[in-house]
């Protein structure tokens, strides 16, 4: 039965195939056996064999309604209700005598019209060239003979036909290659590209972890061209893949510490490009849904979707998609302001497109710093709650706030911001603090105020963002200006900072001339006794007394307040005179400035100034020891000349050695008093008048307290010569003492010579007393004197070597003003001469 | 060309560029010998071995179709059924396309001719994606943006011609007629970028790169406007660092591309010791990069900049005013370029001079050193030499500086010069070689004279120096102060030479009244009076008729100078007038100079003994011992007169002769020599 029935069939397609090529003008009369029918009818079997099959659903239904709806949008209504009356009445028939695969028939007939169509419209090509025939072959003459009379008689009609024909045939053979070739269709591909590049493994394209990437799986049979075009657009996917992890990861975590503010803007800002994205996608899932024509099958079909014009649309995408790629790798181990300066490391581009959707993406990220910077410079206030700025705050004493307070994080700071300018946010925020806490002020929020305003921006949030750094600049400049004013002017007015300074030359740097001579005059006796045995209250009254002895008294009662008496640690050993001191209470927010390590510096140069009064209260002691004296020499006249020549020859030394000691310390304590304080004080006023904030405040009082130090010899490097100026000041002391043993030998010398005067009366009786009381006198006069002149000559001797010891290393001291200071010591060149017989 | 890469260059992950799909590089990833890529290639080769028949056994017109196919594909770069890519791996890796031989021979033909649009394509591609990469610089960032949009609506083209495939409406000679309009720019383009690729061009180079091909093709109109259009969008990015460069005086360039170099080991304090002034001509510099559309206006480029800096760094923020007209970024002609840098130009040369004119001072700086070093107001020196004599005898290493500079603060605060508030910046410097043989060192030439330094004293090699702050240490540098230093060396000199004649005057005076009739001193007289009268005639020829003619010449034109470079060649300009008219840079008549105020010099130290020497002559009583002391004394003064008048005499030529090229030696001639004349 089943070979009956194919011969059968093969007899109707041989059938069929005979009756079509009869309608063939040009091989009416074809033989059955030739061999261009043989070719043919195999060509029909290929056909008819084929697997292809439509890619349509198999529904006669749908068919037949895109049929009826193509009648009625080409204008032939009457024959679209035509049809739908003649398809109701085909479908109804059931049973023997109908037809048993409807659907096939009905596609056969759209088949069918659309080659007809398609051929109508091939009539209108001119372009198309006369084919010269398929019966050609093996008629002989004859045939050929045939054949031309055939053309020429029928010429129009066979030109304009067999051309459309032949490409119509070519364009439906090339449909079935590409059908047997592609086991899926492009636009299920297209599909799966899209899904793809949603990071979604679709029907064929899915991920492979080999080639790490989305591929057309190897099992799907696709050309080579398709299979390359899937790969390259599914790259999309692969970067999608990437961005869209490092979202989730860094969302899982964000309230973590690890993320952080900028990190939070940074998935918010990336997110919104992908929701542009997703948008996109969108779009084109719905030109997806258009099926692509082929071959003619719709004219009027122009909104598909195919490889080729997706990669058209993905062009952009890829570029934007592969930047946030990039920076999201880059900025997976970093936070906070790195994070914002790594970005903006990657907005140095040329490219417009890269360029602004880097500013766009920084101005998203940098948000939050922004605020920050804000934050901080207008109102002090430390909002980092992730450690991400570029200022870091750290618990310090009320004294330390300003010093260590308040430190730039180098690592957080983005390079778009320069180190000057984060100097000067960092500064701005430390005098709104310090003003806040070390001085109890207000007033900042005004010029905070007064900044915004006139920096065009306000104090609300948001007012600045990413690419406005002249704004910025303008800002942090307009707050520093009037915030550091402000904090000056609180430091000069209210808490007197200038005249708490005044107050400390005057009486720690011993600038109050009356003051400190009378000080000196009433603790002097004290301070020579041992140091245990001096009580700091009696001290204490001592320099009150001393205070309103003296012009001091009127002098603002709170600094008075904050001069005490500090006796240093001593020993047994130690006198009231090495461990004397002065010290000034510094309060907050004064502390700031006057830190201890200030006070003591401060304490150093009291104690050189106090050694300096000490040994010019000495010489000035000497003088009014001598001076008396002068007029009395006649009450000597009675000694012998040689006591007597023995007695002028030590108070003239006695006087010279002074005149030189009187010398060194005059021009010592000039340069001292004058060159280096007064100079030092001179130039720090003028900075403190122009200092624009605390720190210029600092910068200029530790220049002049160093500068005091260095040029006093303080210094580390001045040890040597100062060790040696000590051994002068010790000579002088000494030389002091031994003047005083002197002058009141010779005084008693004197009541005794007086008494020998009367005596002499008495004596008159007895002869040899007289002139044995006279000897013993002379010889004892004589032995003083000896010894007092052997003791001066050492001491001078002793001096003479020091000072010069010390006026030659003078001259190698770093600071001119020494050198000037050995100019003035040895304007005669004395000194020098001495050098050179030496 | 070099391309300096900055350290701030970004970097980008491995993946960025070694993914082959990605980057486009998939061409080359079967050639590569690990054993994944191999895996690979059996893939791509399995995918090629999916056609299952040669092309040839398909019909003519079904050949065309799938070869329309293949070459939609291959027109981006894609591989097809029956058209791959071949790789050739030689100096150059290059690519090219092959067809199936079995295809069709005419429609061989007509696929070949496709080819190198095909091949152009992917050279542009690679370079895109190569020129993108942040090292590159701005402008090649700027140009690969460019070509992308380029070969997007190349890409736009490749899927309309697919569209009208699928319609069966394209043939193969359509598609052909259709590349036409992208062939030719596509051409060009792969010509500019091979060149840009193989010379490894960034910044200017890419301009000119794309002007001269633009002026190349001139005569293909669609080529130029395309070439064009890729010049301004390359060149947008440059122009951003230009404008940043002449509005604000700021250097914004991260990869270097920039024609203009920074030295920022150049700072300027240099200016004060740095005695070539590099500070002002080094610190920014002209590279050998310039764009062609720049170069004649480089220079003026460079200036606005250096103009601008240098109120920056004085704490004088100023931008030049920018209108929308103004933007350089808005493309235009050259003309348009260059009046917006002119006017750039004009503003940062003007706020510059009156900045240094009204905020510095600088006239009145310049005021004050001609009052010191040029002795415009010499009372303070009178002072000074008395109370420094002794000092400045000394030998030159005996001297003290800081004594010297006491004293100097001394005369300065006791005379007029104490109301004068600069006179602080004053300072003392002793150099260790004569006058003569540091303008010898200046001129590099050999000193024949080979001068003993223990004969040098203060007296030849004291001299005063002047402190200048920036930003007028620009034109008073260290290099302007050391040609002051020489003019003051010279006339402290003269000064002295005056000052002992003088006292050897007043000794003739002295003894006036007694009966000298007969002596030598009568001689002695005479010959005091011609040697005063030389030192005093060179003095005022010096004073009144080189420094302050000159001094008023540049003081005039500062009022009306424009630039600051002008400012600094009049000011040199002065300088250097002022030291030829000096004689300072003539080494004879200098020479002359010294020889005769040697001679004066040792006269006035003689004259104390001389005249001494007479006197005891007059007094003796003895006639024989009086003729031979005599005749000792006379002879004495004989020499020192028959020396003078010789060297004098033997000045009037050497002047003469100088007088030919310097017109100002007549002069000189007239006041030194007149009276000899007469």
């Amino acid at each position: 039965m089943e070979d009956d029935d194919q011969q059968k069939a093969a007899d109707l397609v041989q059938e069929l195939v005979l009756r079509l090529v009869s309608q063939n003008p040009q091989t009416p009369n074809l033989d059955p056996n030739s061999p261009a029918f043989l070719k043919t009818l195999r060509y029909a079997f290929r056909i008819l064999s084929s697997r292809l099959t439509p890619s349509v659903l198999p529904d006669a239904t749908a068919i037949a309604e895109s049929l009826k709806r193509r009648l009625a949008t080409q204008g032939k209504s009457s024959d679209a209700l035509a049809f739908a009356d003649l398809y109701t009445k085909f479908a109804s028939k059931t049973g023997p005598g109908s037809v048993n695969n409807k659907w096939a028939l009905v596609y056969l007939l759209k088949i069918v019209s659309d080659d007809r169509k398609s051929a109508i419209n091939g009539l209108d090509s001119s372009v198309l060239l006369p084919n010269l025939g398929i019966g050609d072959t093996g008629n002989g003459v004859l045939s050929r003979g045939e054949a031309k009379k055939k053309d020429w008689s029928n010429g129009v009609l066979l030109v304009s036909k067999d051309p459309e024909n032949l490409r119509d045939i070519a364009f439906r053979e090339y449909a079935i290659l590409v059908k047997e070739e592609n086991e899926v269709t492009e636009e299920v591909l297209v599909r799966d590209v899209l899904y793809a590049s949603q990071g979604i493994d679709g029907k064929y394209v899915k991920f492979n972890s080999e080639i790490d990437g989305y591929a057309v799986q190897e099992s799907v049979k696709v050309p080579r061209a398709t299979r390359i075009m899937v790969r390259m657009l599914s790259e999309l996917g692969w970067l999608f893949r990437k961005v869209k992890t490092f979202i989730t990861e860094s969302m899982d975590r964000f309230p973590a510490e690890d993320v952080g503010t900028v990190g939070q803007a940074f998935c918010a800002a990336l997110q919104d490009e992908l929701s542009d994205y997703y948008k996109l996608l969108a779009v084109l899932e719905a030109q997806a849904m258009n099926p692509i024509p082929l071959v003619s099958e719709s004219a009027s079909s122009n909104n598909y979707l195919s490889l080729r014009r997706l990669s058209v649309w993905f062009a952009e995408p890829m570029v934007k998609m592969r930047l946030m790629a990039v920076l999201v790798d880059k900025c997976k181990v970093l936070r906070g302001g790195a994070m914002a300066g790594a970005i903006h490391l990657h907005a140095q581009h040329g490219d417009p497109l890269v360029h602004d959707f880097m500013m766009s993406l920084l101005r998203c990220v940098c948000s939050p710093l922004f605020e920050m910077v804000r934050s901080w410079v207008l109102e002090g206030e430390l909002e980092d709650t992730f450690g991400e700025f570029f200022v870091v705050g750290q618990p310090v004493k009320v004294d330390l706030l300003w010093r260590e307070g308040y430190k730039l994080h180098p690592a957080m700071l983005p390079s778009f911001i320069s180190p000057s300018l984060a100097q000067r946010i960092l500064r701005t925020g430390k005098s709104i603090n310090f003003l806040r806490v070390c001085c109890d002020d207000h007033g900042w929020a005004d010029a905070a105020s007064e900044a915004a305003a006139a920096s065009g921006t306000t104090t609300r949030r948001g007012g600045l963002g990413y690419g406005e750094t002249d704004a910025l600049e303008h800002l942090v400049t307009e707050a520093a200006k009037r915030i550091d004013k402000h904090l000056l002017d609180v430091l000069y007015k209210r808490y007197k900072f200038k005249e708490h300074c005044l107050a400390i030359k005057r009486y720690l740097l011993l600038g109050q001339g009356d003051f400190v001579q009378y000080l000196m005059d009433i603790v002097g006796p004290k301070l020579s006794e041992p140091a245990n045995n001096i009580s700091s209250f009696e001290l204490a009254g001592f320099l009150e007394a001393a205070i309103r002895a003296s012009n001091a008294q009127y002098d603002d009662r709170d600094m008075l307040d904050r001069l005490r008496v500090k006796m240093m640690p001593h020993g047994s050993g130690d006198r009231g005179w090495d461990v004397f001191s002065l010290e000034y209470e510094a309060r907050v927010p004064l502390d700031t400035v006057f830190t201890e390590s200030v006070l003591s510096k401060y304490l150093r140069v009291f104690n050189f100034l106090w050694k300096l009064k000490r040994v010019e209260h000495a010489l000035i002691g000497i003088w009014k020891t001598m001076k008396p004296n002068c007029i009395t020499s006649n009450s000597f006249v009675k000694l012998q000349s040689s006591v007597k020549l023995q007695l002028l020859s030590a108070l003239r030394r006695c006087q010279v050695l002074w005149n030189e000691m009187n010398h060194f310390v005059t021009n010592f304590q000039y340069y001292i008093m004058f060159e280096v304080l007064e100079v030092s004080w001179s130039n720090f006023s003028k900075e403190m008048e122009a200092a624009k904030d605390l720190d210029d405040l600092l910068a200029a009082h530790e220049k002049y307290l160093n500068a005091i130090v260095g040029k006093s010899l303080l210094g580390e490097q001045s040890q040597t010569i100062r060790e040696s100026l000590f051994v002068l000041f010790e000579l002088i002391l000494r030389f002091r003492s031994h003047a005083d043993r002197l002058y009141e030998g010779i005084h008693e010398l004197q009541i005794r010579s007086k008494e020998s005067g009367r005596e002499k009366n008495k004596s008159q009786e007895p002869g040899s007393w007289i002139s044995e009381g006279r000897k013993g006198l002379t010889q004892r006069a004589g032995e003083f004197l000896q010894s007092m002149s052997q003791d001066m000559d050492s001491i001078a001797k002793e001096y003479t070597s020091s000072l010069d010891g010390f006026l030659s290393l003078l001259p190698l001291q770093q600071s001119v003003d020494l050198k000037f200071l050995f100019f003035r010591l040895d304007f005669t060149e004395f000194y020098s001469r001495l050098h050179s017989k030496g | 060309m070099e391309s300096m890469t900055p350290i701030s260059c970004p970097t980008t992950p491995r993946w960025n560029q070694d993914r082959p799909f990605l980057t486009g590089r998939f061409h080359q990833e079967t050639r590569a010998s690990s054993k994944f890529a191999d895996s690979k290639r059996f893939t791509l080769d399995s995918s090629s071995s999916g056609v299952e028949q040669a092309i040839g056994c398909y019909d003519t017109p079904v050949q065309e179709l799938i070869v329309i196919d293949d070459l939609l594909s291959a027109l981006v770069g894609i591989e097809g059924r029956y058209i791959s890519i071949k790789r050739f791996h030689g100096k150059e890796d290059s690519i090219a396309f092959q067809v199936d031989p079995s295809m069709d021979l005419a429609l061989q033909e007509l696929a070949k001719r496709i080819f190198p649009l095909c091949e152009y394509y992917l050279l542009i591609d690679q370079f895109v994606e190569s020129s993108s990469q942040f090292k590159n610089g701005l402008v090649n960032h700027a140009f690969a943006a460019a070509l992308r949009a380029l070969l997007l609506d190349y890409q736009a083209m490749v899927a309309q011609l697919e569209h009208q495939f699928r319609l069966g409406r394209l043939s193969i000679q359509g598609l052909w007629f259709y590349c036409q309009p992208m062939m030719g720019s596509m051409r060009a383009l792969a010509a500019v970028i091979q060149q840009a690729s193989t010379k490894q061009f960034v910044g200017s180079g890419v301009l000119n790169l794309l002007q001269s091909q633009a002026k190349a093709m001139a005569g293909d109109n669609s080529v130029r406007s395309l070439l064009e259009k890729m010049t301004e969008c390359a060149s947008n990015a440059y122009l951003s660092i230009l404008e940043r460069w002449v509005y604000e005086g700021i250097i914004d360039d991260p990869y270097g591309e920039f024609f203009i170099a920074e030295n920022r080991s150049l700072k300027k304090e240099s200016l004060s010791q740095d005695s070539t002034a590099k500070y002002w001509s080094q610190r920014y510099s002209l590279k050998d990069t310039i764009p062609g559309f720049l170069a004649n206006i480089a220079a003026t480029i460079l200036t606005t900049g250096k103009y601008l800096n240098v109120m920056r760094e004085c704490g004088h923020n100023v931008q030049v005013p920018i209108s929308e007209r103004s933007k350089l970024t808005i493309f235009g002609s050259n003309h348009h370029y260059l009046e917006c840098i002119k006017a750039a130009h004009e503003f940062a040369s003007i706020e510059l001079v009156n900045l240094i004119k009204d905020k510095y001072d600088l006239v009145g700086r310049l005021r004050s050193i001609k009052h010191y070093l040029l002795l415009d107001q010499g009372d303070f020196l009178v002072h000074f030499m008395d109370i420094a004599r002794e000092e400045l005898n000394k030998k030159v290493h005996e001297i003290s500086v800081e004594k010297l500079q006491s004293l100097l603060d001394l005369a300065l605060r006791t005379t007029a010069a104490a109301a004068d508030p600069r006179h602080e910046d004053l300072t003392c410097c002793v150099d260790r070689a004569s006058l003569l043989t540091t303008l010898g060192m200046h001129k590099d030439t050999d000193s024949n004279s080979i001068e003993d330094p223990m004969s040098i004293t203060g007296l030849e090699t004291f001299s005063l120096s002047y402190k200048v702050q920036w930003p007028l240490s620009i034109v008073i540098s260290k290099k302007a102060l050391s040609k002051y230093q020489l003019i003051f060396r010279f006339l402290f000199h003269c000064k002295h030479v005056e000052r002992q004649l003088c006292g050897a005057w007043q000794i003739h005076q002295g003894i006036r009244s007694m009966n000298s009739k007969g002596t030598a001193i009568l001689r002695s007289s005479l010959l005091c009076r011609s040697m005063l009268k030389f030192i005093s005639s060179l003095l005022h020829y010096l004073t009144f008729e080189v420094l302050e003619p000159n001094w008023h010449v540049m003081h005039d034109r500062l009022q009306s100078t424009r630039s600051v470079d002008e400012v600094i060649q009049h000011h040199d300009f002065f300088l250097d007038k002022c030291l030829r008219g000096c004689l300072l840079l003539l080494p004879d008549v200098l020479k002359k100079m010294e020889k005769l105020k040697s001679v004066c010099l040792q006269y006035a130290a003689a004259t104390q003994w001389l005249i001494s020497s007479s006197i005891d002559i007059n007094s003796q009583s003895h006639p024989q011992k009086t003729m031979i002391r005599d005749t000792t004394v006379t002879e004495s003064i004989f020499n020192f007169e028959r020396e003078f008048n010789s060297e004098l005499q033997s000045l009037g030529p050497v002047l003469s002769k100088g007088s030919q090229a310097e017109p100002y030696l007549t002069h000189l001639s007239q006041w030194i020599l007149g009276v000899s004349k007469e």
